[in-house]
C-alpha cells in the first residue's frame, strides 16, 4: 500500500491495534479469537419436551419446551460482564433447532467443521448425543420433510434436488426451512413498563373470562393463555437462576469491585424481567433476557431485532442521568456489554443453503436509532448520539445499526451519521423515512404506526404489534429466467430438463421486444411457482412452529389469543416479500443483447449462444464488447428502464396473485449473501459475466460496470423503480467509496450532501463500504493480519476474512467510488 | 446554442470548489506547462489514444500496435483500447447531463467549468454558463485566464466562483516552462479583482519542483494583495497524468522529477 494513501480509522486502527483497555475490550477479544462451537443444550431441553407432549398444541408445547430449558439449561455470568446470560458454552456459540431441520443432522454433522462457509466446531460427545438423543426424534417430523413432500411435481425441480436431502436448486429458492421466521421485532416497551408479571396478569384476567363451554375457547384460547403464563414464569425463573449465580460468584470473588458489580447483577436479575424496570441499567438486562429467550424460543431468519432502542430505553437513561444515578459513560459500557454479548452468539446454519445465505456467520441484531416519533416529529435524542458514539469507539459488527434519516433530519445527526460511516466499519446503514413511512400507508398502518417502524434483519421494517406476517418468504434467481429465455427453457446447470416454457431460441426472435417478452414471461414462471410454493409455506408453519414468547409481546396475538405463526391474525398487517436475485445482472445482459444483437446487429445470435455455451473460451473479443454495453448503474435512462419493466411486471404479479394468497408479498432486493450460491448455477451471461460467478447483488450494479461515479448509482436505482406502485420493499444497495474521497471536514460534507441526495430520491436503504482496495487484496493474502477487518456485505457487517473466497473476490470487484 | 469539444464530464467532483459538483473539462489550451497532467485537453480537436492495458490482442484492426491510434479503428476495437479523447456536445446536453446529479448539489454544489483551458472555447464556456444561470446551478471555473479580458469579464459576470491559476511571478520563467508569458494573465486577474471586488477567486498554484516551488510564498502574497476577496491555495504537485502522454502517442515533456 502507497504511505501517502488516506486510511479509514479502521485501517489505521488495523495498523496499530489498541491495547485493551476496558473490560469490553477484553471481552470483545475473547469472542474474536474463539472459533464458533455447537452447544446442544437447547435442543436437548426441546427434544425431551416435545418427546412428552404429542398431540398437544404447539403453543403450549413451545411454552413448556421454555420452561424446562429456564429450569435445566446451564446458566451463566461472564467473567467482567456487567450483564447476566447467554445461551451457549463457548465466547463464540450458536444452538441447534432441531424442529426445522433435525432430519439432516447426520449428514450435516459430517461436514460443519470441514466447510468453506461459516464452519462450526463440535466436540465428540455432544455429536454422539446429537445422533442418539436429539436427530432420531426428528425424523419425519420437521418442517422440512412437510415442505418438500407438500411441493408439488411441476415445482420441485425449481426448488430441491432430487438428493438425499433435498438440497437447493437456487433457481425458485424456498427460505423457510432454515429459520422457522422473517426477521422479527418485538414490543419491547410493554415487558419494560409492567414486566412480565404483568403480561402474564392480563393473560390470567383472560382466561378467567373465557367461557368454560366454548369450544374454541377450550381447544385454541385456552392453551394459547396457559402458554403465555408460563413463558411468563419461564423467562422470571430463567432470570432469577441467573441472580442466584451472580449472588454465589459474589461470595467466591476476591475482588472487592467486582463483588460490587455481581451483587448488582443479583439484584437486576431479581428484579427483571418480572417486575417494571427501575433504571437504565435495569431496562438493558430485561431487554437483553428477551432477546436471548427469544433465541431460545426459535430460529428468527437473521433474528430478532431490538427495535428503536434508543426510544424505548430514552426514558430510562434521562431519569438515571438526570438524578445522576449513571453517566453517559457508564451507560454506553453497559449497552457495549449488549453488543458484545450479541457477537458471542452465532446464527448456525446447518444446511449449506442456509449456511451460503447467511456468510461471515451472519445475524442482524438490528438496532434502530433516529427517525421520527409516532407523531412525525424528529426522534433524535441523547441516547441516539450515545449509541452512534458506542459506534465509533466500538467497532464491531454488532449490532447492526441500522439510522432512520428523514428530509428534516438535524445537520448534527447528518454529520455524526457521516462521522460514524467514515469510520470504516460500514455503520450505521441507512433508512429512509421518505420512502418507508408512505409505503407503509399505503400498506394500511396508521401514521403512527408508519412513523414508528423498526429495522428488522438487514433493511426490512417492522412495525411491532401490528405486523402479524412471519413465513420465509422465495428467493427468485432472475437471471435463471435469463437463461431459461435464451435457451428455449432450459439451463445449461441441468441438463436435459425442461424447466422453463418453450418460448423458443435467442435466435428465433424477430425483435428485442419479442426476446424481452419471452424473458418476461419466463420471470413469470418462476414468479408463478414461487408464489405455489409460498402457498405451502404459509399453510403448513402453524403446524410446525409456534412462538409463546413472540405472541405474548405482540398485542394482536394477546387480543384474538392467537400464536404468532398462525397464518391469518385479525387486524394485522401482513407484509412479507419475494425476491428477485440478480437485477443487474438481467438488465446489462438485456442491456447488451438490444445494443449488439438487435440494435447494431454487430453481433448474431447465434454466434453469442455458442460463446454463452463456451463460457466465452475463444470469444474475448465478443465479451470486451459485451462488457462495454451500455449498463444499469450509470444514470443511463435507456438502461434503467429495462430494469424498471422488469421491477414493473413482477410488481403487477403480485398485486394480482398475491391476493389469493391472502397476504401481501411484496418485490425485494436483499440478497443476504445469497448472490454468490444463485450466480453458481447461472452459465455465461450476456453481460460479459463468466458462469458460475456471483450475480450482481441487491439493486447495486454489476460488479464495475458503474463507472459514473455513486451519484449515478443512486440515480439510475431511482430510475428502475415503480414509484407509482405501492408493492415494493426495500432494496439493498451497496456502495464502496475510498477513504480519500471522505477524508476531512470537506469529505464529510459531501457525505452529507450525499445522504441529503439520497434522501430526497426517497431510495429505502444505503450502506458504505469505506475502504482501500490494496486493504481488502492484502486481507485476502493474509487472513491472520486482518483478522479484525470488518466490511459490510449485504445488510451487515462480517469479518473479512471469515467470507469464502468468492465472496471476498465478489467485494473485491465492486466499484470502489473516488471523489474527483 | 452553440456546441463545444469536451474531453471528460466528470460527476460527483469534490475539489473543484464547494460542495458536490459535476465537471466540465473543455479541450484545448493556449499553455503548455511542462508538468501538464491533462496532456489530452491541450489540443483543440479530437485525438485518438491507445490504452495498451486494455487492448486483448485480438487483431481485429489489423495493426501493429504502435499503429493503432486511429480514429477510423475505433468501432472494431472490442475492448475500448483504441478510443478518443474529446467529443462534441452541445451546451444543451452539457446541462443537462450537469442537472442530472442537481439533487446532490445542496446550496453549495453545482456546475464547474475545466480544461484545457474553458474560455479558450469562449463562446460554449459563456453559453454553458448562461445555461447554467438560467436553470439556477452554482456555477464555477477552473480557468488559467490567458484570454482576452472581454472573454473573462463576460464570464466572469455569470460565475459563483473563481479557480484562477497563477504559476509564476516571473515572466520569463513562465514563458519558459508554459510556452507563454505572464503579463496577460496578471493584467487580467487585477482587472478581475477590481471589476469584482466581491466575487470569491481562489488562487491555485501548483507547487511544482524546479520551477516554481521556492516562489509559493511571494505568489500567495502577491494574490493575496491584489484583492480582498482573494484566498490562496497551493496544489501538491503529481506525475499522475504520465500515463496519458503514453495512451497519446506523445513523449513526455520534460517532467520535472518528484524529490
Amino acid at each position: 500500500m502507497s504511505n501517502n494513501k488516506a486510511l479509514s480509522p479502521q485501517e489505521t486502527r488495523l495498523r496499530t491495534p489498541q491495547s485493551p483497555h476496558t473490560r469490553v475490550e477484553q471481552l470483545l477479544r475473547k469472542v474474536q479469537t474463539a472459533r464458533p462451537v455447537i452447544d446442544i443444550e437447547r435442543a436437548l431441553y426441546f427434544t425431551q419436551v416435545f418427546k412428552a407432549t404429542e398431540g398437544e398444541p404447539p403453543v403450549l408445547r413451545w411454552a413448556k419446551a421454555l420452561y424446562n430449558f429456564a429450569q435445566n439449561a446451564t446458566v451463566y455470568v461472564e467473567e467482567g460482564q456487567l450483564l447476566a446470560g447467554k445461551i451457549g458454552a463457548g465466547a463464540r456459540y450458536g444452538v441447534l433447532y432441531p424442529e426445522l431441520d433435525g432430519d439432516i443432522y447426520k449428514k450435516a454433522l459430517e461436514s460443519v467443521a470441514a466447510r468453506e462457509s461459516s464452519p462450526f466446531d463440535l466436540n465428540d460427545g455432544d455429536k454422539q448425543r446429537i445422533l442418539s438423543d436429539i436427530a432420531p426424534y426428528w425424523a419425519d417430523k420437521t418442517f422440512h420433510e412437510a415442505l418438500v413432500k407438500a411441493i408439488p411435481q411441476e415445482t420441485f425441480p425449481l426448488t430441491y434436488n432430487r438428493d438425499e436431502e433435498s438440497s437447493s436448486r437456487f433457481v425458485v429458492n424456498e427460505t423457510a426451512s432454515f429459520r422457522s421466521s422473517i426477521q422479527w421485532v418485538h414490543d419491547y416497551e410493554t415487558p419494560l413498563k409492567i414486566g412480565f408479571l404483568g403480561i402474564r396478569a392480563q393473560a390470567e384476567a383472560k382466561l378467567a373470562a373465557l367461557d368454560e363451554f366454548d369450544p374454541v375457547d377450550n381447544a385454541r384460547r385456552k392453551p394459547f393463555l396457559l402458554a403465555v403464563i408460563l413463558t411468563a414464569d419461564a423467562i422470571i425463573l430463567w432470570a432469577r437462576r441467573h441472580a442466584d449465580l451472580a449472588r454465589v460468584q459474589a461470595e467466591q470473588t476476591e475482588d472487592p469491585k467486582r463483588r460490587q458489580e455481581l451483587l448488582g447483577i443479583a439484584d437486576a436479575c431479581e428484579w427483571v424481567p418480572a417486575h417494571p424496570a427501575r433504571s437504565f441499567r435495569e431496562a438493558v438486562q430485561a431487554q437483553w433476557f428477551i432477546q436471548l429467550f427469544s433465541r431460545v424460543e426459535q430460529k428468527t431468519g437473521t433474528i430478532i431485532s431490538n427495535g428503536r432502542m434508543d426510544q424505548y430505553l430514552y426514558p430510562y437513561y434521562k431519569a438515571d442521568i438526570d438524578t445522576g444515578f449513571i453517566t453517559p459513560d457508564a451507560a454506553q459500557e453497559l449497552l457495549e456489554c449488549v453488543w458484545v454479548g450479541m457477537a458471542g452468539y452465532v446464527d448456525l446454519y446447518l444446511s449449506a443453503a442456509g449456511g451460503a445465505f447467511n456468510e461471515g456467520y451472519a445475524h442482524w441484531e438490528a438496532v434502530t436509532v433516529g427517525g421520527q416519533t409516532p407523531d412525525g416529529e424528529d426522534a433524535v435524542n441523547d441516547l441516539t448520539y450515545l449509541i452512534l458514539k458506542s459506534k465509533r469507539d466500538f467497532p464491531l459488527n454488532y449490532p447492526d445499526l441500522a439510522a432512520r434519516v428523514h428530509a428534516r433530519s438535524s445537520k448534527r445527526y447528518l454529520y455524526e451519521l457521516a462521522q460514524t460511516i467514515k469510520d470504516g466499519t460500514g455503520f450505521p446503514k441507512l433508512i429512509n423515512d421518505e420512502e418507508v413511512v408512505p409505503l407503509l400507508l399505503a400498506k394500511g398502518a396508521s401514521f403512527e404506526e408508519a412513523y414508528d417502524y423498526a429495522v428488522s434483519g438487514c433493511a426490512e421494517v417492522r412495525m411491532p404489534n401490528r405486523d402479524t406476517f412471519t413465513s420465509p418468504c422465495a428467493y427468485i434467481n432472475f437471471a435463471a429466467a435469463l437463461e431459461l429465455a435464451l435457451n428455449n427453457g432450459t439451463m445449461q446447470k441441468y441438463p436435459g430438463e425442461q424447466l422453463g416454457p418453450t418460448t423458443g431460441d435467442l435466435e428465433d426472435f424477430a425483435t428485442f421486444d419479442d426476446f424481452f417478452a419471452a424473458y418476461l414471461h419466463q420471470q413469470k414462471h418462476l414468479l408463478k411457482h414461487a408464489f405455489i410454493q409460498q402457498y405451502h409455506v404459509n399453510r403448513l408453519r402453524e403446524e410446525h412452529f409456534a412462538a409463546p414468547l413472540g405472541s405474548s409481546l405482540q398485542s394482536l396475538c394477546l387480543e384474538h389469543q392467537l400464536d404468532l405463526h398462525t397464518q391469518f391474525i385479525p387486524g394485522g398487517i401482513d407484509l412479507g416479500y419475494f425476491e428477485c436475485i440478480g437485477f443487474a445482472t438481467v438488465i446489462d445482459s438485456l442491456s447488451a443483447i438490444k445494443t449488439l444483437v438487435f440494435d447494431q446487429k454487430s453481433v448474431s445470435p447465434a454466434v453469442l449462444k455458442d460463446a454463452l455455451a463456451h463460457n466465452f473460451e475463444g470469444f474475448e473479443p465478443l465479451r470486451q464488447r459485451l462488457l462495454r454495453a451500455p449498463a444499469y448503474g450509470n444514470d443511463d435512462k435507456s438502461v434503467d428502464a429495462i430494469g424498471k419493466i422488469i421491477d414493473r411486471e413482477a410488481i403487477a404479479f403480485t398485486e394480482q396473485y398475491g391476493k389469493s394468497l391472502g397476504v401481501r408479498l411484496d418485490l425485494r432486493y436483499v440478497p443476504f449473501t445469497s448472490n454468490v450460491p444463485f450466480g453458481k448455477v447461472i452459465s455465461a451471461t450476456p453481460n460479459g459475466r463468466r458462469a458460475w460467478t456471483p450475480l450482481s447483488d441487491g439493486s447495486s450494479a454489476s460488479q464495475g460496470s458503474d463507472v459514473e461515479g455513486p451519484t449515478a448509482v443512486l440515480l439510475s436505482n431511482f430510475n428502475s423503480k415503480n414509484y407509482g406502485r405501492s408493492h415494493r420493499a426495500a432494496r439493498l444497495l451497496n456502495l464502496k467509496f475510498s477513504p480519500s474521497s471522505v477524508a476531512g471536514e470537506e469529505g464529510t460534507q459531501a457525505l452529507v450532501r450525499f445522504i441529503e441526495g439520497w434522501c430526497a430520491l426517497r431510495l429505502w436503504h444505503v450502506q458504505f463500504n469505506v475502504i482501500n482496495q490494496e486493504t481488502l487484496l492484502a486481507a485476502k493474502g493474509n487472513p491472520q493480519e486482518y483478522r479484525n477487518l470488518l466490511v459490510r456485505v449485504a445488510g451487515y457487517s462480517a469479518y473479512f476474512c471469515e467470507l469464502s473466497p468468492d465472496l471476498q473476490d465478489d467485494i473485491i470487484a465492486r466499484t470502489a467510488h473516488s471523489g474527483f | 446554442m452553440g456546441s463545444g469539444i469536451v474531453f471528460n464530464i466528470q460527476r460527483y467532483s469534490l475539489h473543484d470548489g464547494p460542495g458536490i459538483r459535476t465537471t466540465v473539462f473543455l479541450k484545448g489550451c493556449p499553455l503548455r506547462c511542462r508538468w501538464c497532467c491533462n496532456p489530452e485537453s491541450q489540443s483543440f480537436a479530437i485525438e485518438p489514444a491507445f490504452d495498451a492495458r486494455k487492448c486483448i490482442n485480438c487483431g481485429g484492426c489489423n495493426k501493429s500496435p504502435s499503429a493503432r491510434r486511429e480514429l477510423s479503428l475505433i468501432p472494431q476495437c472490442p475492448s475500448g483500447a483504441i478510443f478518443a479523447y474529446g467529443k462534441e456536445y452541445t451546451a444543451a446536453e452539457i446541462l443537462d447531463a450537469a442537472e442530472r446529479d442537481a439533487v446532490f448539489y445542496g446550496a453549495d454544489g453545482g456546475l464547474t467549468l475545466s480544461g484545457g483551458e474553458p474560455l479558450a472555447q469562449p463562446d460554449f464556456a459563456v453559453a454553458l454558463l448562461e445555461e447554467a444561470k438560467r436553470r439556477r446551478i452554482n456555477t464555477a471555473i477552473e480557468s488559467c485566464a490567458h484570454v482576452p479580458w472581454d472573454v473573462l469579464r463576460a464570464a466572469a459576470a455569470l460565475l459563483d466562483s473563481i479557480f484562477f491559476d497563477i504559476k509564476s511571478l516571473e515572466s520569463e520563467k513562465h514563458r519558459a516552462f508554459t510556452g507563454v508569458g505572464n503579463e496577460l494573465i496578471l493584467e487580467n486577474f487585477r482587472r478581475l479583482c477590481t471589476a469584482f471586488p466581491h466575487k470569491p477567486i481562489t488562487v491555485r498554484c501548483p507547487a511544482v519542483p524546479g520551477f516554481n516551488a521556492e516562489e509559493i510564498p511571494q505568489i500567495a502574497a502577491f494574490a493575496r494583495g491584489v484583492g480582498s476577496n482573494v484566498r490562496f491555495q497551493a496544489m501538491e504537485y503529481h506525475t499522475l497524468g504520465a500515463g496519458k502522454y503514453v495512451m497519446l502517442g506523445r513523449k513526455m515533456l520534460d517532467f520535472p522529477e518528484v524529490l
